[in-house]
């Protein structure tokens, strides 16, 4: 990208945080609501232990809000990705295609979008961590991180796409309802004999990679490389629909 | 300047009143409608949920709370739950985001406050009682409801009770994306905590909005009874839910709403 076209995408990352900053009450939800999330999950598990499947380690008994631990952490990254990609891409389009109009080129926004949706999600993914932290601190700290950064990204792409090609309120209930059901249910670490579908969900490589992070010194990535495919996936798939949105 | 408003359209006789919440519920039904997906959705939405959850569960190793034989079962029965919840909670959200500024002009022909709550309510009504419906519907396709009634009884006081919060939530932060994310964050964790999958005895759970109805659906579901205390709470949070969200709703909607 030429040096006017990155200045182009620099510009249209900084109206994205001030239009961040000027709404104060979505700021404000960013940082509440995974604290919320995670600090309800804190206070009310019990101490109890359960049994869990760790790569490279098999079946262990660990804290049950160690196992939520390292569930939560990525389950905000989805939650606050997956909206943020819904809503950043909808209110935005308007905006956008006047943009395109104006000489920018639909890859420079479609970048700077996703950064914001990014930013969303490592937000979400902070507070998460540091509330955990009264109870439960994960072994590779970085590893959960860049795991549930990039289920944050990859729901992202899911709730651009839904609001695009669906509507708004399809996506809301789709954004809502697949990240539940994907990281508490199906890559849940307590199942004993992965379901068959469970591999095709979006989650399932960042939650084995962020489970071996919060009980392993030594995490194995591999499965990320899984997950960085299926980003691949839907980041072509919700630019292709973006690209489509600008046209009509 | 609202006072002057509701003296020149005047207050009318009941069977006025009654047209004229007839003529708003069926055109916030119509709105609805109009859009397919969102039909597809009322059907769509409860198979893949209960069905879902129930595969989900299926895997899950044996734990010391909970009914091995059920997992499966257990599974579909939260699913119904989280579905008519949610549903119930973005309808009310979208129903009073979407009402705020078409409200405004309906008060100047001559809405009351009241006549304008009362139409997005029954529109929030009419609409959970379609997906509990439709949601016992496919947990009855594939597991046995001992009480069908008291099913649907309890299933709908958990919709009813987040359609209500929906329509707080939306007059207080009426803005599709907070308004989204705080319903997505109280419903996901309220659902999964009041899911009876884990071994927990916080008593501050007893005040999350779906801990009665979640109890009263898996009763019937199951055993099918239905516990007087658990009844008598659901009721009475509904009851305490309908107040304030009337009390905040009419005053926040008065003159154009906080979004004007």
């Amino acid at each position: 990208m030429s040096r006017s076209g990155s200045g182009r995408l620099v510009t249209a990352f900084e109206m994205g945080l001030r239009e961040y900053a000027r709404t104060p009450v979505l700021l404000a939800l960013l940082f509440f609501l995974p604290a919320y999330f995670v600090g309800v999950f804190v206070y009310v598990l019990p101490a109890s232990e359960v049994p869990v499947t760790v790569p490279g380690t098999g079946r262990t008994l660990v804290a049950t809000i160690e196992v939520y631990g390292v569930l939560l952490v990525p389950m905000m990254g989805a939650l606050i990705g997956g909206l943020a990609g819904l809503f950043v891409m909808l209110t935005a389009q308007e905006a956008d295609g006047r943009l395109v109009v104006a000489g920018y080129r639909p890859v420079q926004l479609v970048l700077a979008r996703y950064a914001l949706i990014a930013i969303a999600g490592l937000v979400a993914i902070g507070v998460s961590l540091a509330v955990l932290a009264i109870e439960f601190v994960p072994e590779r700290i970085g590893w959960i991180v860049a795991a549930s950064l990039l289920v944050g990204l990859i729901y992202g792409m899911l709730g651009t796409l839904s609001g695009l090609v669906l509507s708004r309120l399809a996506g809301v209930y789709t954004m809502l309802m697949l990240p539940m059901i994907d990281v508490f249910f199906f890559q849940n670490p307590m199942v004993e004999e992965v379901h068959w579908i469970a591999p095709y969900l979006p989650a399932h490589g960042v939650v084995e990679v962020a489970t071996d992070a919060g009980f392993t010194a030594t995490v194995t990535v591999d499965p990320l490389l899984g997950s960085l495919g299926y980003f691949a996936l839907v980041a072509l798939l919700a630019t292709a629909a973006f690209y489509r949105s600008l046209r009509t | 300047m609202a006072d002057a408003r509701e003296a020149r359209a005047g207050p009318g006789t009941a069977a006025d009143r009654g047209r004229r919440l007839r003529a708003g519920v069926s055109s916030h039904v119509r709105a609805f409608v109009r859009t397919p997906i969102n039909v597809v959705l009322l059907v769509a939405l409860p198979v893949v949920m209960v069905e879902g959850y129930g595969m989900a569960m299926e895997a899950f190793p044996s734990l010391p709370f909970l009914d091995a034989g059920r997992m499966v079962e257990m599974g579909r029965v939260n699913g119904a739950v989280y579905t008519v919840a949610f549903f119930a909670g973005v309808l009310g959200l979208f129903q009073v985001i979407s009402a705020l500024q078409a409200d405004e002009r309906l008060r100047i022909c001559g809405y009351s406050r009241a006549e304008l709550f009362a139409s997005r309510l029954v529109t929030v009504v009419l609409g959970t009682l379609v997906i509990t419906l439709v949601s016992l519907a496919v947990l009855g396709w594939s597991t046995p409801v001992e009480a069908p009634v008291a099913a649907f009884g309890g299933l709908a006081l958990a919709g009813l009770i987040y359609g209500l919060i929906g329509m707080l939530v939306g007059a207080v932060l009426p803005r599709a994306l907070e308004g989204s994310l705080v319903i997505v964050f109280v419903v996901d964790a309220d659902d999964f905590l009041s899911s009876g999958m884990l071994d927990l005895d916080a008593a501050i759970l007893n005040a999350f909005p779906l801990h009665f109805p979640h109890q009263l659906f898996r009763d019937a579901v199951f055993d099918g009874t239905v516990a007087a205390g658990d009844a008598f709470g659901g009721l009475a949070y509904l009851l305490i839910v309908l107040v304030v969200v009337s009390v905040l709703y009419i005053r926040l909607t008065g003159d154009g709403g906080v979004a004007a």
